[in-house]
């Protein structure tokens, strides 16, 4: 945690600020793409929403009190500009959220930078239709791999309540891709 | 179809394909926009000190009106006390002078004020304990 905290006050030193930033992309670039991808789905707007994360990392690292680790904080940006983001695009188009991720889903096919087979699509139909909280939850757990301990304190949601919503949802996308 | 179980079947990734030196490409880019976020916060900044100085100006603006309506009030007292200050110093101007002064108006006013009925003048002599003091005196 002090080596957090030296490495904080590195990031708003202007002497060392740019090295550090460095240090900080390196570390977090590709998992956050990764977080920010798969509620987005399309290489381009992950990319819009990457870019604005760290935008306001930078910008907002002076308010960041320490209460929770940086990685969670970099995450809970992430997953807010995401959401957001996907919020803004349903609404320019005149759909619901629902509708949109299932277009995104359809799109993913003709999609350059996807390489799925008929099981990855199918899951990703099965998860556009669950509600947002079981979809976040499950993706952060199944594809991101991260421990509850971290979804918890970036989702800010208890562990119990975190693990109630994968059962959940693991239990609906297991009835659809049964029944599809 | 015999029951899709997510635990029995092999890890499913995304699919994501991320392009070619992408993260790279992108390093690169966010710290050449650094530098713009930090004068954009200066430009905030300079936004903010001019509202300081425009709320600044109000409020001396405010205070100066204050302060001038308060001189302002007590040059007139001052002239008003300097006025009777040199009328009573200046005991040379006789009643006569006064009188020619003051319109008929006022004269006649002053009459109806002074004029007590003889009651209340008996009743203040009456009260008045040391009149016969003043009197032999």
């Amino acid at each position: 945690m002090q080596d957090e905290k030296d490495f904080i006050q590195e990031l708003l030193n202007p002497l060392t600020q740019n090295v550090a930033f460095q240090k900080l992309l390196g570390m977090y670039q590709r998992p956050l793409y990764n977080h920010i991808r798969n509620i987005v789905l399309n290489h381009d707007d992950a990319d819009d929403v990457l870019q604005n994360t760290f935008i306001k990392v930078f910008k907002y690292l002076k308010d960041f009190k320490g209460d929770s680790k940086l990685f969670s904080w970099m995450y809970r940006i992430a997953t807010n500009e995401a959401i957001t983001f996907i919020n803004q695009k349903a609404k320019r188009n005149g759909l619901t959220n629902e509708a949109l991720q299932s277009k995104l889903v359809d799109n993913l096919k003709a999609d350059t930078y996807f390489d799925g087979n008929e099981i990855q699509i199918k899951l990703q139909k099965a998860i556009a239709v669950l509600p947002e909280k079981q979809q976040l939850v499950f993706k952060m757990k199944y594809y991101e791999e991260l421990k509850y301990d971290d979804i918890s304190e970036i989702l800010g949601t208890s562990v119990g309540a975190l693990k109630a919503s994968y059962h959940h949802a693991v239990k609906k996308i297991e009835k659809f891709v049964t029944a599809n | 179809m015999k029951d899709f179980k997510l635990n029995n079947e092999n890890k499913i990734t995304s699919g994501f394909v991320i392009p070619d030196g992408y993260f790279e490409a992108f390093s690169d880019r966010i710290l050449e926009q650094l530098p713009k976020e930090k004068l954009k916060v200066i430009t905030v900044y300079n936004s903010r000190k001019n509202w300081y100085y425009a709320v600044a100006a109000v409020v001396i603006l405010m205070l100066s009106i204050s302060i001038y309506n308060k001189y302002k009030f007590k040059q007139e007292e001052l002239d008003s006390v300097t006025l009777e200050n040199y009328i009573a110093c200046h005991s040379n101007i006789s009643e006569d002078e006064i009188v020619k002064l003051l319109e008929q108006q006022e004269l006649d006013k002053m009459k109806i004020e002074l004029n007590a009925p003889d009651h209340d003048i008996e009743d203040i002599l009456q009260s008045n304990s040391n009149l016969e003091e003043y009197l032999i005196n």
